[in-house]
């Protein structure tokens, strides 16, 4: 029975296509959304907003496919506006720092992730986007490039140079 | 884009930006999701079988114990405020002495005292309808029907969910203990049964000829989508009444109160009745053998369905070597809700049973249940 589904998941309509998508892909989701912001609230916040527009949309998407595609552009685009938002609140505020995990979920890093995270943190937004795109969404250069609105060779610079700076961070650190 | 395909540093960026993300385990959003989606689509759906057996304007802060609600139900043609009942904003300043009889405010005892107080004080009692009676003891241990919710497969004319259930042999209070283990999905050990009602704690089930009082000492906290919930409300409604063998309308209480919304949405103010069995209950579900039961050949299949033209398909999957038998067979009576039974030849091995009905008008799957075996 559950084959004849996924046969027919063209057929399906806004409600099962988002179930469907949400079962399959809407932990991934929220997690490269807090893996950008730091921010777990605001990341199922906006994996939420993305899912409802894509079920808005379900009749020009049609395709699983496609809607995912179409929810991890969402997602980024609003995290990085997010992020924007933020910087720009942080210049005029006292330092506060986005939530950490709540503390019943905070397993232990291990101290190379930590060095790793923190290094992260150095980069300009669109360095860090590229890289946890690449590296926890395991996305190719083009792909990076569609999902975030910019050209390929944009993404192989940021790329570049978010390597070299991570580089040295992480050897410095270790 | 890769320059270095075994670089270090690759491998460290995949294994902590992967560590870091599996350390975020977001609550489920579905609800929330269908929620907005719901809201931007069209007004919150009636439910126009969430009917209450009489209705008065109490407030939901005013201490009401199931006794006051009880004796709502006894004339409830002649409550004048039926009509506002449900909708009426809930207000604190209604007076419960001012709009009901006398008796009705005689505190309720809290729960913990019914549940240890000895049978003994209702028989004596001779204003039945007034006092609940604790559901006894049984003597010996008797199996009970619990429900379920699973996700409709198919069927788009209806809710997204329907009451699918199982049998457990339970000791002690049989209502009580059928609800309790209503409470934990994982009794179901069917991987498509869900249960909102999920921590929850029990704490009492009492009845009158007229009414089943459920008090719990702890409500579950969810907020559902309306039609869930309703369907959840249904899930406690048949569990309670099931396990009693009878179907009078369900009063919910929190500690001896009436409590405000449950899973948000449900005003519980008033008595549940019980729904249509088509409304609520799966068009088809496997009664026996349950999931991953180990069974020896011959294997029958029993469960009930409510088909069109009385016919259940089904097909069972070999999970090791993929092979399919199906086949299908057919109800007592088609239309209503009536048995159906099946011996399929399939050897031993594990395998995966499904039964559905299809739909007479495009040969579309419409509902069906699941269950996987062992068979040796």
């Amino acid at each position: 029975v559950f084959d004849e589904c996924v046969a027919h998941e063209s057929s399906w309509d806004a409600d099962e296509a988002l179930t469907a998508v949400y079962t399959a892909h809407y932990t991934s989701l929220v997690r490269l959304g807090a893996l950008l912001l730091r921010d777990n609230g605001s990341a199922e916040e906006i994996v939420q907003d993305a899912f409802v527009a894509m079920h808005g949309r379900w009749n020009r998407l049609r395709d699983p496919h496609k809607a995912l595609a179409y929810l991890r552009t969402a997602v980024v685009n609003r995290c990085r506006s997010r992020q924007r938002h933020l910087v720009v609140v942080d210049k005029h505020l006292p330092k506060s720092l986005p939530d950490e995990p709540s503390a019943e979920h905070a397993v232990l890093r291990t101290a190379e992730t930590d060095r790793v995270i923190e290094a992260m943190r150095t980069l300009p937004e669109k360095q860090r986007t590229v890289m946890v795109l690449r590296y926890y969404g395991d996305l190719s250069e083009a792909e990076i490039a569609d999902t975030m609105g910019i050209s390929r060779g944009s993404v192989k610079s940021h790329a570049a140079r978010a390597t070299k700076s991570l580089r040295q961070v992480l050897e410095q650190s270790a | 884009m890769n320059d270095h395909p075994n670089d270090p540093f690759d491998e460290l960026m995949r294994r902590a930006l992967s560590e870091e993300a599996d350390r975020i385990d977001p609550d489920d959003g579905l609800h929330e999701i269908r929620a907005r989606v719901r809201g931007q689509r069209k007004p919150v759906s009636r439910r126009p079988w969430a009917i209450t057996a009489g209705a008065a304007v109490v407030g939901t802060a005013a201490a009401i114990g199931a006794f006051a609600v009880l004796n709502d139900t006894a004339k409830p043609a002649d409550e004048p405020s039926i009509a506002g009942g449900p909708n009426t904003p809930t207000s604190a300043s209604a007076e419960p002495s001012s709009t009901l009889p006398a008796p009705r405010v005689t505190p309720r005892p809290a729960p913990n005292t019914v549940a240890t107080a000895p049978p003994s004080t209702s028989p004596s009692d001779t204003s039945g309808k007034t006092r609940g009676i604790e559901e006894p003891r049984l003597s010996k241990p008797k199996a009970v029907r619990i429900y379920w919710l699973g996700k409709v497969v198919g069927n788009k004319n209806g809710p997204d969910y329907r009451l699918y259930n199982t049998w457990t042999q339970v000791k002690g209070r049989p209502a009580t203990e059928a609800l309790r283990l209503m409470t934990m999905p994982k009794i179901a050990n069917d991987p498509d049964y869900v249960s909102p009602w999920e921590g929850a704690s029990v704490a009492s089930v009492s009845y009158t000829k007229d009414l089943i009082m459920v008090d719990f000492e702890k409500l579950p906290s969810a907020t559902l989508e309306p039609d869930m919930a309703d369907m959840a409300a249904q899930q406690l409604v048949y569990t309670v009444q099931a396990a009693l063998q009878q179907t009078a309308p369900v009063q919910i209480t929190e500690r001896g109160r009436v409590s405000s919304e449950l899973f948000g949405v449900i005003d519980t103010s008033t008595p549940l009745s019980r729904a249509q069995a088509l409304n609520v209950q799966a068009f088809v579900w496997i009664e026996s053998p349950g999931n991953n039961q180990t069974v020896k050949e011959p294997l029958t299949v029993t469960g009930t369905a409510a088909a069109t033209e009385a016919q259940v398909d089904w097909k069972a999957t070999n999970l090791k070597t993929k092979a399919v038998v199906k086949n299908y067979t057919n109800t007592k009576e088609g239309q209503k809700f009536s048995p159906y039974a099946f011996t399929p030849k399939l050897g031993p091995g594990e395998w995966l049973i499904e039964v559905y009905l299809t739909s007479p008008a495009d040969g579309s799957i419409t509902d069906t249940d699941s269950k996987t075996i062992y068979l040796k």
